[in-house]
């Protein structure tokens, strides 16, 4: 069960990310994961809003796009003002 | 809406530490080889066994993850190498910043080979690059042939999946065949060595890979 380190990840580099937009909220989470990676989607998506709850980043969702290899990418942010 | 294209990897921090580890081994020429499997598979024997065939004064260190117990450690550490136990605490792999910690206060000058023994799981290891220069994936005839479809992602990695506990062949219905059969599926042309352990039989061809890899590196 590492989903919780790879959650934690994603959030690290969101963070990181929101901070260079200060005032804008983010609202999705674009991931690319791959057969081989070794990831469940579902217990990612688990452990990402359980550790988002009650933070900036409580209405961010994932949005999980397939991907043939190994691939663990964080591909793009969508942001409101 | 503002949509912000990243394209970055989601363990680029990870990845990031274990490119500077695998600058820090190759600067040295040291072989790092991180060996990845399901509990029970005979990781700790097959570094036993390989330990203790090399001559004293090998320039060769041991790192061992489990999530509780020094164990392996202590049953590693019989044959007069260094050996340094890395305790998970609960996480189900190593990570590139546990190494790098587990090899604070080693001279790696004194070293041309790491064996480092990940936490016995064939999935969450997968993930993590250590800055090893190739994973090893061991597979034991008390499992089931067709682990590699069950766990495509370390079979992929791996360059070499080692086949351990042949002794008890005549004993179990496993297939080497169609193990063989499966790991290919996966990794199409993976190397793969048949060993026992208990036996030894294999062993010499698994220490002719090891020196010719050592001697490349």
């Amino acid at each position: 069960m590492h989903e919780m380190g790879i959650a934690s990840s994603v959030i690290e580099s969101v963070l990181a990310e929101a901070a260079r937009h200060p005032g804008a909220r983010v609202t999705k989470v674009g991931l690319r994961i791959g057969e081989l990676a070794g990831v469940d989607q579902a217990s990612l998506t688990f452990c990402f809003e359980a550790l988002v709850k009650e933070t900036e980043l409580e209405s961010a969702i994932l949005a999980i796009e397939d991907a043939g290899c190994d691939e663990l990418d964080l591909t793009y942010l969508e942001m409101e003002e | 809406m503002e949509r912000v294209p990243l394209e970055r990897k989601v363990l680029s921090e990870n990845d990031r530490i274990a490119g500077e580890l695998r600058a820090r081994f190759a600067q040295r020429g040291i072989l790092v080889l991180n060996f990845i499997s399901s509990p029970g598979s005979g990781k700790t024997a097959l570094l036993e066994r390989t330990l203790e065939a090399f001559p004293k004064g090998t320039r060769v260190a041991v790192l061992t993850g489990d999530i509780q117990t020094d164990n392996d450690a202590q049953r590693l550490a019989r044959y007069g190498f260094p050996v340094r136990q890395i305790t998970t605490a609960g996480a189900c792999h190593l990570d590139a910043r546990m190494i790098e910690r587990g090899l604070e206060g080693w001279d790696l000058d004194q070293l041309d080979l790491l064996l480092i023994e990940n936490v016995g799981n064939l999935v969450c290891p997968t993930s993590y690059d250590l800055g090893e220069r190739a994973k090893i994936v061991v597979l034991s005839v008390t499992e089931g042939e067709d682990k590699p479809l069950k766990y495509p992602g370390i079979f992929h990695k791996a360059e070499l999946m080692i086949l351990n506990k042949i002794d008890l062949l005549p004993y179990v219905p496993f297939k080497a065949e169609l193990a063989r059969e499966c790991a290919n599926r996966v990794h199409p042309g993976i190397e793969i060595l048949e060993v026992s352990c208990t036996t030894g039989a294999g062993l010499d061809v698994w220490q002719a890979w090891l020196e010719e890899r050592r001697r490349a590196s």
